[in-house]
């Protein structure tokens, strides 16, 4: 009923031949105008290419090799399926990279230790060198917990830390083991977080040393996720199924199959 | 030895029947909570309405990135992973030679509580951090905006200016040209050397090389990239240095080896600090 309604109104719609002609002479007075009146603006010249793909079926890649860097990750490590390791990533036993995280290991090296975790929508990048001189890899060893959002680029985080969301850690940055960063705090480069203690805000100042009970509850966070991260592993087939996706699809466009 | 060829042929396809079979009763099983896989419906270049992004042919949209509604991006430019360019109120321009780094964000404000209209305009050259979130801003040529900086509506980047990581400009500040700005709420921090604005415009450079890397690798055929699979699992097991222990000297295949421009040159000067 609809469709039979919306296709009569779109006959009686469209325009018969002498509204087309007043159509164009607007329009052709409309560019006189708008070429008249707009101001000599320095635009560079953008040449779109005909066959850009506007959307790609596959999606984005998740494993992005660059030359003969490839990046591995361990046979129970979980990484989502959006997630973007590029270069020379290399994804450790036990941890887990979660949605969004974008671990782009193109001029450096980047490493995530033993049940390590980079949660949502990271970005991981290692710079070309750093300020300290060190080699510019990104480091984050065993049972780091790297919170959502963070920003990490170049640094050295030394097992059994807690990086709270939303926290960027800028190029040579070295947080020493059993730290935690509160949540939105900023390391500026170079700059070292002794072990023990708990530091925050922007740029990044001591707030206490942590007791040893806290101490001790930073590799059980790891832990945890680790175990959240299995279950979400467990949702995955080994091979993805799409093809009978991709069979279905152009059975209906009627290509071969 | 044709006939032994066919049977175990026949017998390996009654082995993927078997599978198949297997994984429907197992699809059986989990019932309505099993996992259905679909392909990705992500659009990197999505029009609204009208309004359909402009980008040019040498420009590198990561596939995951979005570049929305009324976009124009110029030559040489690269929008990396994660990217959301959303041009549906307003415009965004982007210049060339710009790179828009990993999970960043630029949005336009129609009318913000001023009752201004706020294109987005980023210059030539400009290179602005992971996970920034740019509204309704204006940045111009070779200014350099920080990892995880948010720029509020209204704000003007100056030429060769530059915010520190993680600092939130708040609305219509001007950062004027030459000096780094940073914190919450952004305030003046210190002057930029002259060493470090040339900084900014080589590391500019430097991204509109590696985006050419990612750009080539990311349009690949499915044929190219088993093909390089293949490649790259045969080179895996030779180690360089052995090899010239043993005075071999192999060579590994054009499609493996990265272009020389990307990897910096080897210089004896530090090279300076982004900020602070």
């Amino acid at each position: 009923m609809a469709t039979s309604l919306a296709r009569i109104s779109r006959r009686c719609l469209t325009p018969s031949l002498s509204s087309n002609l007043i159509r164009r002479h607007f329009a052709a007075e409309a560019v006189a105008v708008a070429t008249t009146t707009e101001a000599p603006k320095p635009k560079s010249e953008v040449t779109p290419s005909a066959d850009r793909a506007k959307w790609d079926y596959r999606g984005q890649r998740q494993i992005i090799p660059l030359g003969q860097w490839l990046p591995k990750v361990a046979v129970d490590a979980y990484v989502a399926p959006n997630v973007v390791l590029a270069g020379q990533v290399t994804v450790w036993d036990g941890s887990s990279v979660w949605n969004g995280a974008v671990l782009r290991g193109d001029l450096d090296k980047i490493t995530l230790g033993f049940c390590s975790n980079v949660q949502e929508r990271c970005v991981v990048h290692a710079a070309w060198s750093s300020p300290t001189g060190l080699p510019a890899e990104t480091l984050i060893d065993r049972y780091v917990t790297v919170g959502a959002y963070s920003l990490l680029r170049s640094c050295t985080i030394e097992p059994e830390c807690i990086i709270g969301q939303h926290s960027i850690l800028m190029e040579g940055s070295l947080v020493e083991t059993r730290s935690i960063l509160e949540a939105g705090s900023v390391v500026p480069p170079g700059r070292r977080i002794p072990s023990g203690e708990l530091w925050g805000g922007n740029p990044a100042r001591f707030i206490r040393t942590l007791t040893n009970e806290e101490t001790l509850e930073i590799p059980k966070l790891a832990v945890a996720i680790n175990h959240l991260s299995g279950d979400y592993f467990s949702e995955f087939l080994p091979y993805s199924t799409v093809y009978r996706e991709v069979e279905k699809f152009k059975k209906s466009l009627g290509i071969a199959v | 030895m044709g006939t032994l060829g066919r049977a175990i042929y026949t017998v390996g396809n009654w082995i993927r029947g078997t599978g198949q079979a297997l994984d429907r009763v197992g699809s059986l099983l989990q019932g309505s909570h099993r996992l259905e896989e679909h392909l990705s419906r992500h659009r990197t270049l999505m029009s609204v309405f009208d309004k359909s992004p402009l980008v040019d042919k040498d420009a590198f949209v990561a596939p995951s990135a979005s570049v929305i509604g009324d976009v124009q991006i110029g030559k040489g430019s690269s929008i990396w992973y994660g990217c959301v360019l959303r041009g549906d109120v307003n415009n965004i321009s982007v210049g060339s030679g710009t790179n828009i780094q990993d999970n960043s964000l630029v949005h336009v404000a129609k009318t913000n509580l001023a009752g201004k209209e706020l294109p987005t305009t980023i210059g030539d050259y400009v290179t602005i951090g992971h996970s920034a979130v740019i509204h309704g801003c204006t940045v111009e040529d070779e200014a350099f905006v920080g990892m995880g900086a948010t720029l509020l509506d209204g704000v003007v980047v100056e030429k060769h200016a530059m915010v520190a990581a993680g600092s939130l400009v708040r609305e219509n500040t001007r950062i004027p040209s030459g000096e780094v700005w940073g914190g919450n709420p952004a305030k003046f921090m210190r002057k930029l050397t002259d060493e470090e604005m040339a900084y900014i415009s080589k590391s500019a450079e430097n991204y509109i090389n590696l985006a050419h890397i990612h750009a080539a690798e990311n349009s690949k055929s499915f044929e190219e990239i088993e093909v390089e699979r293949a490649l790259r699992k045969k080179y895996a097991r030779k180690d360089e240095d052995y090899d010239s222990m043993l005075g071999i000297v192999r060579e590994t295949p054009a499609e493996l080896i990265l272009p020389d421009n990307v990897l910096p040159e080897k210089t004896t000067t530090r090279v300076p600090t982004t900020h602070y």
